[in-house]
């Protein structure tokens, strides 16, 4: 039983239906199966999405919409493994969001997106993050890399006030940081003292993981 | 007296028919009603309940009546007079006629490794005196030529474009705003005795900020024209369907027409129509593809209708280089959107995106914004044009109409010449060196810069721009927005002896 659950609910994934991966992630709690391979199940789901994206046999919404598919189930799996105390190997823990006075999403969700399908776990703070929230989620879920998404020049600068911030807090040698977004250059990257640099969404995942030592 | 620009002389393109019209009318009237829109300013959302609109003040969300709708989109006037620094390079927007304007990149491009950089002020500034020589750039833009320049940081880019474009063009401009920008370029604008066309950017779909309504409510306080911007990436913020994304396209433009035309009716107003579909490989807008003219020209039939002057503004190619695939995006795009009943078009100067901007490039889309205003102005016939007394008096060969003086007066009235394209027989091309349009375009650059001089600020104008900066740069270092780091390398970027260009 548990088998043709992990599956459904990978296919749900698969097929962009938020319903039904919500539906079988409360079925697989319900049935105690063990949530980590409830949330494998759905990683796994994302990663074909992914590597469908890479190939160029699926596009954007396909991988949107598997993401909010498994954005959908991943609250009831997230408190089934809170409460039984489970936990997951991972590559690494990211939080990631869009600068403040920034309220482009696509390209940090398209990032999150991939970071997630191979491995990581993400926080996704959402758009508009100020400094403060980015340097709050950074204590909070601890991370190991934290990814921040700017389209536009005149919401680059926030990035660098968001570095500043974490120098203050003592935080910055405790986290690495890649940057990104239409507005972005190397150049800009290394003059606010980012770690790292992406143009794409793909090289994000390779860039995340050269950070950390992956 | 004003800018001619160029006059359509017959009906408009159209792509729908009026049931599809009055379909989409309708369809747009019920999202402004039953959706609604997100608007986060609780002084605009008083005065549109006050006039009859459903607010819900926790959500910012305000729904339109559709009598309310058609009242306000009533008392858009059709076409207005725009005030620029020389009264005889003003426009009148609106009605049959089409104009053209730069399209500005963030940074310049080095046009042999097609490389962007930033570029440095002096380069701004002449740029931007590229743009006042040449005869089809009818105004300029926001950040035009380039998004900020060397030096300056980015919070000043706003006022330091303003700056740069009011001290080398006389033609009318329009700005962006940032961080409470717009109250600088109001005031320069004012100390130049020009107008800025300030913008209402939303975000779409449905929503606008604070900042997008109080720049415009400034701006119609100041009683300059409004420009109302939808930049929907359809398929990511509206719907995919091309149908669909004019409904949220008008959806999103109407809702600030209702609340201007009631801050102020008569309000002038102009539509700035910068959609495109998005990519679905990369996210990003699909700049070059053919959805964006799909799209325009069904918007300015629709605003044809409303009679509200529009402009297209999505001409950039997606190409990289000054090449075939970047001449045929502009071309096919500019052609439609003129075709269509644009009112304005922005054409000159970009390349790759909004990445960047060249002079080179701005210089070429110059013939083609010539070639296309030909075009449009259509075919004259008369008596004199249709010239059957002529074809009587030189009859079959061996007569010809070369000697004619019916034919010195009408060739150049009929024909358009560009200035920097390669029309030379091929033992002339062998003798140029084989020159292409680039070559010839690089040569006009360094022409323009050697020889056009544009009519400076008085004295009295350049210390009031210069104090208005000084404010600038005053209000944004007391907020924290300019380190001192920063004001440091602005400082020095202006010692030089030469500063500012002008």
């Amino acid at each position: 039983m548990s088998v043709e659950v992990l599956e459904n609910l990978r296919k749900a994934v698969v097929e962009y239906d938020g319903e039904a991966a919500a539906s079988w992630a409360r079925k697989a709690v319900e049935e105690k199966i063990d949530p980590i391979s409830a949330l494998d199940a759905m990683t796994v789901a994302i990663r074909e999405v992914g590597d469908g994206f890479g190939k160029g046999d699926l596009w954007l919404p396909d991988l949107v919409g598997a993401a909010d598919a498994m954005t959908s189930a991943m609250p009831i799996i997230q408190e089934e493994i809170a409460r039984v105390g489970a936990k997951r190997e991972s590559l690494g823990t990211i939080v990631i969001g869009t600068v403040y006075g920034d309220i482009h999403s696509i390209g940090k969700t398209m990032v999150a997106t991939l970071l997630t399908a191979y491995g990581f776990v993400v926080n996704d703070l959402g758009i508009n993050v100020t400094a403060e929230n980015f340097v709050e989620g950074v204590k909070k879920y601890n991370a190991d890399v934290l990814a921040m998404s700017s389209l536009m020049t005149t919401t680059a600068p926030e990035q660098r006030k968001v570095i500043e911030t974490l120098k203050e807090e003592g935080l910055r040698d405790n986290v690495k940081i890649m940057i990104g977004g239409g507005a972005i250059t190397q150049e800009f990257a290394d003059s606010i003292g980012a770690d790292g640099y992406g143009p794409t969404a793909a090289g994000a995942v390779k860039l995340a993981a050269s950070l950390i030592g992956k | 007296m004003a800018l001619k620009g160029f006059t359509r002389n017959f009906k408009p393109l159209e792509i729908l028919t009026e049931e599809e019209v009055e379909a989409i009318h309708r369809g747009t009237l019920e999202v402004l009603w039953k959706t609604g829109v997100r608007m986060e300013h609780e002084g605009a959302l008083r005065i549109l309940e006050r006039n009859g609109c459903k607010v819900d003040y926790e959500s910012s969300r305000v729904h339109f009546p559709p009598g309310l709708v058609e009242e306000s989109l009533r008392k858009c006037p059709s076409a207005f007079h725009v005030r620029a620094r020389d009264p005889n390079n003003d426009v009148v927007l609106g009605g049959n006629t089409t104009y053209f304007c730069p399209f500005p990149g963030m940074q310049t491009v080095d046009l042999d490794t097609w490389e962007p950089r930033v570029a440095t002020r002096k380069e701004f500034y002449e740029g931007v005196k590229i743009l006042d020589a040449l005869p089809h750039v009818h105004g300029t833009w926001n950040y035009t030529p380039y998004f900020g320049f060397e030096g300056v940081p980015s919070v000043m880019a706003i006022p330091e474009s303003m700056a740069g474009k009011i001290r080398n063009s006389t033609k009318f401009t329009t700005e962006g705003y940032s961080n409470g920008s717009e109250v600088f370029t109001i005031q320069m604008a004012q100390a130049v005795e020009t107008e800025v066309c300030v913008p209402c950017l939303l975000s779409p779909p449905l929503t606008y900020y604070y900042d997008a309504i109080e720049a415009a409510l400034r701006g119609i306080e100041a009683g300059f024209p409004i420009r109302i911007s939808e930049g929907a990436v359809y398929g990511g913020t509206a719907p995919a369907t091309i149908a669909g994304a004019i409904i949220s396209a008008n959806a999103n433009l109407i809702a600030p027409i209702v609340l201007f035309q009631l801050v102020k009716p008569g309000t002038r107003i102009f539509l700035n129509d910068f959609t495109l579909p998005q990519n679905m490989r990369t996210g990003a807008p699909d700049f070059g593809a053919i959805g964006i003219s799909l799209h325009a020209v069904a918007f300015n039939q629709m605003w044809c209708t409303y009679g509200v002057p529009r402009c297209n503004t999505a001409t950039i190619p997606i190409s990289k280089r000054t090449d075939f695939q970047g001449g045929y995006e502009k071309a096919i795009s500019a052609l439609l959107f003129a075709l269509s009943g644009a009112n304005l078009i922005l054409l000159h100067g970009g390349i790759s995106s909004e990445l960047s901007h060249h002079p080179v490039q701005a210089i070429l889309d110059d013939d083609l914004a010539g070639m296309i205003g030909r075009f449009i102005q259509g075919i004259e016939v008369n008596d004199e044009t249709l010239a059957i007394d002529l074809i009587e008096e030189v009859g079959p060969i061996p007569g010809h109409f070369l000697n004619k003086a019916h034919t010195r007066k009408w060739w150049q009235l009929e024909q358009f010449v560009p200035r920097a394209a390669d029309r030379l027989t091929y033992p002339e091309w062998m003798k140029s060196g084989k020159k292409s349009c680039l070559d010839y375009a690089r040569e006009r650059m360094e022409e323009i810069l050697a020889t056009h001089k544009p009519t400076p600020l008085t004295p009295t104008q350049e210390e009031d721009v210069e104090r208005i900066l000084e404010d600038a740069r005053k209000y944004y270092k007391e907020r924290g927005l300019i380190t001192e780091e920063e004001m440091a390398t602005y400082r020095e970027s202006m010692k030089s002896l030469e500063y500012p260009y002008g």
